[in-house]
């Protein structure tokens, strides 16, 4: 597999290198994965206890999800 | 033709009346290739074009011309010529520089003063200025020195934006070559489904180490957005705020804001997805807002 690449653009020559990232920004690399991969859980648990709150309580109140709609349109 | 002056008793020729109708519907072209210090008044009520790859000047002294007094001033050549105020004092809201295919009528209101009426207009004192674009490719697009002391505040415009299903747009800031990846950028991100008219995502850091403008739902398809960004190269705190951006599959509109906490000055921008190694493609163009 190929080294990550990163494209430099100097805005006042116009000079543009795409080279191998250095260690330092493949160590940043992979930082970014794993806070990447905590934010998608954290985002995908909200997700779901947002769900399931929401399913508990229409069961209590015994409304399906179009009914709420209806009387919250 | 030149002005002419008659005489009591002169007899006027037909072909003197001819030669002043001329004048008044094809005025007399002079050109000039070099710089040109007019000494005589042999070019009032007609065209001066000058025509030189180089720089060039027009000097304009007093006592030489009277009010009323005027000329037009032609640019053809490649190098710019310059009205300069020899001992004539020149006013102008354009500019005393006459570029190639530009001009301007001369106007004397004493012999001491004149008037360019430039038809290149008065120089814009206001509004955006275009700094660089171009396009985002691979796992990050670095732009360096497009921030600097002239202006304060930015405009950026990103076109056409794709990243893979799941990613992030995501910035960081950058001076001298190198990302800052201090824990200082704090943001917010709200992602709202625009079918189901709920929110869908909320990112947010108060110590992050980069800028998020989406909140990462199942964006395939080319998106564009646009953000301010406030005091990058000041050393201030830098901020930027994004709002009714549409992420492409799912139609979410997402409003971002965030702040840079620390007082670094920035030079350099780097856009990349945030769930590496995947890609990030669009195009980008950074403009400068005039501080006056």
């Amino acid at each position: 597999m190929s080294n990550p690449q990163i494209k430099i653009i100097d805005a006042l020559t116009g000079e543009s290198i795409t080279r191998d990232m250095t260690s330092s920004e493949l160590a940043q690399l992979q930082a970014d994965k794993l806070e990447a991969d905590k934010e998608a859980e954290a985002l995908a648990k909200d997700q779901a206890d947002k769900e399931a709150t929401r399913a508990a309580v229409l069961t209590r109140l015994g409304l399906t999800s179009d009914e709420l709609l209806a009387l919250l349109s | 033709m030149a002005k002419q002056t008659f005489t009591s008793g002169q007899v006027l020729t037909a072909a003197q009346v001819n030669a002043l109708q001329s004048n008044d519907f094809n005025q007399t072209v002079t050109t000039k290739t070099a710089s040109y210090t007019p000494t005589t008044t042999t070019d009032i009520g007609t065209r001066v074009i000058m025509n030189s790859a180089s720089a060039t000047t027009i000097t304009i002294n007093t006592s030489i011309y009277s009010a009323g007094d005027t000329f037009f001033i032609g640019n053809i050549g490649a190098g710019v010529c310059t009205l300069t105020a020899g001992t004539c004092t020149i006013t102008t809201a354009g500019s005393l520089a006459i570029p190639q295919n530009g001009g301007g009528t001369l106007y004397f209101t004493s012999a001491s003063a004149a008037i360019f009426y430039s038809s290149a207009g008065p120089t814009a004192s206001s509004g955006l200025t275009f700094i660089t674009g171009g396009s985002l490719s691979g796992t990050a697009t670095s732009i360096d020195n497009c921030f600097s002391a002239t202006y304060l505040n930015y405009k950026i415009v990103l076109n056409d934006l794709i990243v893979s299903v799941g990613s992030r747009v995501a910035f960081r800031m950058r001076v001298s070559g190198s990302d800052n990846t201090t824990s200082n950028y704090t943001f917010g991100v709200f992602g709202i489904d625009t079918a189901g008219s709920t929110v869908v995502a909320i990112l947010a850091a108060a110590n992050g180490t980069s800028f998020r403008l989406t909140t990462g739902t199942d964006i395939g398809s080319g998106m564009s957005t646009s953000f301010d960004l406030q005091n990058p190269f000041a050393s201030k705190p830098t901020s930027f705020g994004v709002a009714n951006l549409m992420q492409g599959e799912t139609a979410t509109a997402c409003v971002a804001n965030g702040v840079f906490k620390a007082t670094t000055s920035f030079d350099g921008i780097t856009f990349f997805p945030f769930t590496s190694p995947e890609t990030l493609t669009g195009t980008y163009k950074i403009y400068g807002y005039a501080n006056s």
